[in-house]
């Protein structure tokens, strides 16, 4: 036996470490310049930007009118430059439409609440954060509504709005004294008062303290409200801007309710439930929203007895609800075909009924799945919003045709339209960075 | 079957609301309506200068709003009890004919295919237009007749667009439509010499070319090609309530001719002594009484809106968006030449 050779271990050198990656004019030149074709096409496509952009800015910036009494002194002063001077003239016309100017802080104060309503949604330590959700969309309308009309209590706001004002409000107050109490690490306020209605009742008790501590703040509430008298603003001053998030907001919100039950009455096994679906969904989709919001305008009013005609924007609200359900159904019908039976098979053998399998196991998972759907349902709805104009609802569309029309702007369609585009990239730019993040903490969350 | 028997309960108290309510509409007259209601529900349209258009307050104003307001006047005394209703074309019509609007006066032209088919009466006519051309000045054209095989830029689906039609084919010009579909890309492309003229109202070609970028060099040929007389309407077979807005508007005109303004017309109820301007004014007489109105309805509509001629100058004359003169043209009175005449009160 021939001795054999220890085999050693001989390492090979190390590579070396990839600076030049770090390095980003490297990167550039790699990813950009590694060939004639390339190089060339980097070049032309600079090109390309730099003259756009600078006749952009050019137009929007350096040659711009900031500060001007009419579109033709805009016009001596500087002929090929933006006039935004008439944007700024009429800014608050675009953001509250007809709203009168010595009432629009009740439009910004019901906006503020509506979005500090939601704020404590991003306290991931808080608890029945669905209740909040749910709050909101049946609680806060009404405070909203209360805000944005105005009229006073027992005159012209009826008793069922009174009634669910005082409670938003009284909600809202409770939301807030919760927090604030959990954040100083002291116990919610609810729970300080069950050791009282503990004695009186026995079952649920803390139940029992929410509500009473809620019904107590509302009665306060009510009582403070009926005390205030707000101007009314009908519903045909409303506009611009403010009008726009309305409309968006409602339909966003319903979409989901309404598209959930669509969905589910889809893949129905009751015959008529099924069939309703399907129809409604399928007419629905099959016709474009201009149509239907004309529909909901001109035949609304035909079935309706005629006493009982709504406002116009309530019969927009209706139909865009319909039409945003019934895209937002196909989504969330998408992602329920993508739950596997295993899972319907699992909840069965827990012993649960259709709801509870539906509320519990289906829907989290397939709302999960179609989030990026739904939140391009989302962003379509919100620029659909901006075919109200057509039918005379004063959004910001039509407020922004009107400085065209105003003596003082005649002509001036350009600049309102610019305007429109960047408060509406910024908007759904923030909804599609919102989803992004919401989907990467589903994802973390789930794994 | 409970749930049955109360949903059908339900729909068949719904039916019996809508017939009874659209009984009791047929029944009461406009002006009885708009007495209970306690304003006047005018129909106007989304935006159209110097004739109904916001302001930045978000007030309207125009010349179709002060008719409205001026009606407002006459019946309440007051020019702000007036709800305005901005509809789509499509809808003009059935808005006045389910009885949600009193008055449609959105700068629509009398024709007659309007007057019998559409449920509606025309009343009196506020404004005479006509359709005209505007072309760049250094075409050198003096007459829409030299525009010989010239490309237009028109709205689609007007009037203007039939119009145009029309005189290309009698006058044998060969005419060649851009058509648009918004006003705004409609002056764009005129403005960029995408078209060499350009065909509106004539109202409207004043302010286009006062929206111009340099409106010197933009002239409106002198041809008018079509009759367009604006004029208000109301649902058709209401006598009581087509009186009083036809005598808002008489008053208005006679105002004019008699020399009652808004600044002058207390000092004239207190003073004149002119039977005719005391007849208008309320103070003698009992003309209030046919029309169901109250006995100063006059005064009220000259004090709150003005005679016609300051609601001409307010909205469309020389100092206006539009800048139109009035003289020599039919929107004059009928003593200057124009078609303005006011009936008698008497």
């Amino acid at each position: 036996m021939s001795e054999q050779k220890l085999k050693h271990f001989v390492p090979t050198p190390p590579r070396l470490p990839a600076t030049n990656e770090q390095n980003l004019l490297r990167r550039i030149q790699k990813q950009c310049f590694n060939s004639i074709g390339n190089s060339l096409l980097t070049i032309s496509v600079l090109v390309l930007i730099y003259y756009v952009a600078k006749s952009f800015l050019d137009w929007a910036v350096f040659n711009a009118v900031w500060n001007a009494a009419t579109r033709r002194e805009c016009m001596d002063i500087s002929p090929d430059g933006a006039c935004w001077a008439g944007v700024i003239d009429w800014f608050n016309g675009l953001i509250y439409g007809r709203y009168p100017d010595e009432e629009q802080w009740r439009v910004n104060g019901g906006v503020v609440m509506g979005l500090l309503w939601l704020l404590p949604l991003m306290n991931r330590r808080i608890a029945y954060r669905n209740s909040i959700l749910i709050s909101w969309i049946t609680l806060y309308p009404f405070l909203g509504a209360y805000m944005f009309l105005g009229g006073t209590f027992g005159q012209d706001v009826g008793i069922i709005h009174m009634v669910f004002t005082s409670l938003a409000a009284g909600y809202f107050i409770l939301l807030y004294l919760n927090w604030m109490l959990c954040a100083a690490g002291q116990s919610s306020l609810p729970e300080r008062v069950t050791p009282l209605t503990s004695k009186l009742f026995r079952r649920g008790q803390h139940m029992n303290g929410f509500l009473l501590v809620w019904a107590v703040l509302s009665i306060l509430c009510g009582v403070a409200l009926a005390q205030v008298n707000l101007e009314p603003v009908p519903v045909d001053r409303w506009g611009g801007l403010f009008l726009t998030l309305i409309i968006a907001s409602f339909a966003i919100t319903m979409s989901i309710p309404v598209g959930i039950l669509l969905a589910l009455g889809r893949r129905s096994k009751l015959p008529v439930i099924h069939w309703l679906s399907m129809m409604l969904i399928e007419l629905v989709r099959a016709v474009p929203l201009i149509t239907v919001l004309f529909m909901a305008v001109t035949l609304l009013p035909i079935f309706l007895p005629s006493g009982a005609e709504p406002d116009k924007l309530s019969q927009v609200l209706f139909a865009v609800c319909l039409f945003a359900g019934a895209y937002m159904a196909e989504n969330i019908r998408g992602g329920l075909q993508a739950i596997p039976d295993g899972q319907y098979e699992a909840a069965q053998t827990l012993g649960l009924g259709y709801w509870l399998t539906m509320g519990l196991i289906i829907l989290p998972q397939a709302m999960r799945l179609m989030i990026p759907n739904i939140m391009t349902s989302f962003i379509s709805m919100l620029k659909d919003t901006t075919l109200v104009s057509i039918i005379g609802l004063f959004d910001i569309m039509l407020m922004a045709r009107n400085i065209s029309n105003d003596k003082n702007w005649i002509g001036l369609h350009t600049e309102p339209l610019a305007l429109i585009s960047i408060l509406f990239f910024v908007m759904c730019y923030g909804m599609s960075q919102y989803s992004l993040n919401l989907e990467k903490r589903l994802k973390a969350h789930r794994s | 079957m409970n749930k049955f028997a109360s949903a059908l309960a339900v729909s068949a108290a719904m039916i019996f609301v809508q017939t009874s309510a659209s009984q009791a509409e047929e029944g009461t007259s406009t002006l009885q309506t708009v007495k209970d209601r306690g304003s006047v529900s005018c129909v106007i349209g989304n935006s159209f200068p110097g004739f109904y258009s916001l302001n930045k307050e978000g007030e309207w104003q125009g010349m179709d709003i002060d008719m409205c307001r001026g009606v407002a006047a006459a019946v309440f005394g007051d020019a702000g009890k007036v709800n305005f209703l901005p509809v789509q074309w499509a809808q003009s019509f059935t808005t006045i004919k389910s009885g949600k609007g009193d008055i449609l006066s959105k700068g629509m032209t009398w024709t007659l295919s309007r007057d019998v088919s559409q449920g509606l009466d025309f009343l009196d006519t506020y404004f005479y237009d006509g359709q005209g051309f505007m072309v760049r000045k250094d075409l050198g054209v003096t007459s829409v007749k030299e525009l010989k095989g010239a490309t237009v830029c028109v709205l689609t689906g007007t009037s203007s667009e039939l119009n145009l039609a029309d005189y290309s084919r009698t006058h044998g010009l060969d005419l060649k439509t851009v058509v648009f579909d918004d006003s705004a890309v409609r002056n764009t492309a005129f403005f960029n010499d995408n078209c060499d003229a350009l065909t509106n109202d004539k109202s409207g070609l004043a302010a286009q070319r006062s929206a111009a970028p340099n409106p010197a060099d933009y002239v409106v040929l002198p041809e008018t090609i079509s009759k367009e007389a604006l004029s208000f309407a109301v649902k058709q077979n209401d006598s009581e309530w087509a009186n009083v807005v036809k005598w808002t508007f008489q008053a208005m005109v006679a105002a004019e001719e008699y020399g009652i303004t808004s600044e002058n017309v207390d000092d004239m109820r207190a003073n004149s002594e002119s039977p005719i301007v005391r007849r208008i004014l309320g103070v003698e007489g009992d003309l209030h009484v046919g029309l169901g109105l109250p006995q100063d309805w006059a005064y009220q509509v000259i004090k709150n809106v003005g005679n016609y001629g300051e609601i001409y100058e307010r909205n469309v004359g020389p100092n206006s968006i539009l800048g139109l003169d009035r003289e020599g043209t039919l929107n004059a009175l009928w003593q200057d030449g124009g078609l303005m005449y006011a009936k008698s009160f008497r």
